[in-house]
């Protein structure tokens, strides 16, 4: 069984299931899982940083705060922090850009936040496939834990 | 004004300005690449932005995507999206004999770009003089990836005042026979303050 995590939006399961953020630009999918109990989530994360004031709409579209809510939820149905893993994918820069935008490295900021966000949890990082200019998908498999990128431009597939 | 807000005469507005624009970048486009253009009313969706990847046909489909900064007295983003059979009949009809499948090789890049940005100049200039504004179009820039990917550079633009997104959308093809026919989506994402400027300048109360 396979649910799809859309953009701004986090989803938790359980083995077997499998877990797929579709056409990652310069957001991020970010998994988490406790390889014990077998649960993990996935979030499709668009910005670095919640604001600290006037935050609008969904918390679940921040890479910080959208950590913190998959951690939150998966405590809840019994993981275990001490076990949480996470893989990272995604963060690409789409359009090469000559001109400053505050856009210009938002796919770097989103990955960096999310690093930067485990560590300060201490749920270490065990891969990630981030940057370059290429879109992916991912599939997360909740029975093994494994992280599938396909890249559809250059008909890649990575395993992290 | 969060985008959820507009009533129905507000959306005519955007329909009606969006309307103006897209005639003008149409003419543009047929005599680029000499034949007829036809464009659809647009289209005014206020959805929410993890929606936008559907309404574009899913997430995964190739697509050429350009975009371009709306600079000068409003802000915002323009995005033209391509399905990849479109573009190839695009570039068949710029360049003349193209390979089989679609290619990008720097000249077709090239060509692309420019496809865009005579889109995007005839259609802010027109929403300029309409508007008396002054919109300049930046330079533009293009990827080909899956529509997903394509699309989330404007929505975490968007996403910043809102978990919604305006889009204005247009359909054109010139030819009847559909085999044939050039599609595209061209998509207006103002920010919030420009809306309302633009807005206000067609006199619908905000």
């Amino acid at each position: 069984m396979s649910t799809r995590v859309t953009i701004a939006q986090v989803r938790i399961d359980q083995s077997p299931a499998v877990l797929k953020a579709y056409g990652l630009g310069s957001c991020v999918a970010v998994a988490l899982y406790d390889p014990e109990a077998r649960i993990g989530g996935l979030g499709h994360l668009l910005l670095p940083n919640r604001p600290e004031r006037n935050a609008l709409g969904s918390e679940s579209k921040y890479v910080d705060a959208g950590i913190l809510e998959i951690v939150d939820e998966l405590l809840q149905a019994g993981a275990s922090q001490d076990r949480l893993v996470a893989k990272v994918a995604g963060g690409a820069n789409m359009f090469e850009t000559s001109y400053q935008t505050m856009i210009k490295s938002i796919g770097a900021r989103n990955a960096r936040s999310a690093r930067e966000t485990l560590a300060s949890l201490g749920i270490p990082l065990f891969g990630e496939e981030v940057g370059g200019n290429r879109g992916r998908t991912v599939e997360f498999d909740l029975a093994t834990g494994n992280m599938m990128v396909y890249c559809a431009r250059d008909d890649d597939q990575v395993s992290i | 004004m969060p985008f959820r807000e507009l009533n129905s005469v507000q959306l005519d507005t955007l329909k009606e300005i969006s309307n103006i624009g897209m005639s003008h970048a149409a003419t543009a486009l047929s005599q680029m690449i000499g034949q007829r253009v036809n464009l659809t009313v647009p289209n005014v969706t206020i959805t929410e932005i993890s929606k936008v990847p559907e309404h574009l046909g899913g997430a995964e489909k190739m697509m050429v995507g350009i975009t371009l900064q709306i600079l000068g007295d409003a802000r915002g983003s323009i995005m033209l999206l391509f399905p990849q059979e479109s573009a190839h009949r695009l570039l068949c009809s710029l360049l003349g004999h193209q390979e089989k499948g679609l290619v990008m090789t720097e000249v077709s890049v090239s060509a692309l770009k420019e496809v865009g940005n005579i889109l995007a100049s005839a259609y802010l200039s027109a929403l300029g003089n309409l508007l008396n504004k002054t919109l300049i179009p930046s330079v533009p820039l293009l990827a080909y990836d899956m529509a997903g990917a394509v699309v989330d550079h404007v929505l975490i633009d968007l996403s910043q005042s809102g978990d919604f997104a305006m889009m204005v959308e247009t359909d054109f093809g010139g030819e009847p026979d559909q085999d044939l026919a050039i599609k595209g989506h061209f998509f207006l994402l103002p920010d919030p303050v420009t809306l309302n400027i633009f807005l206000s300048s067609v006199g619908g109360s905000v």
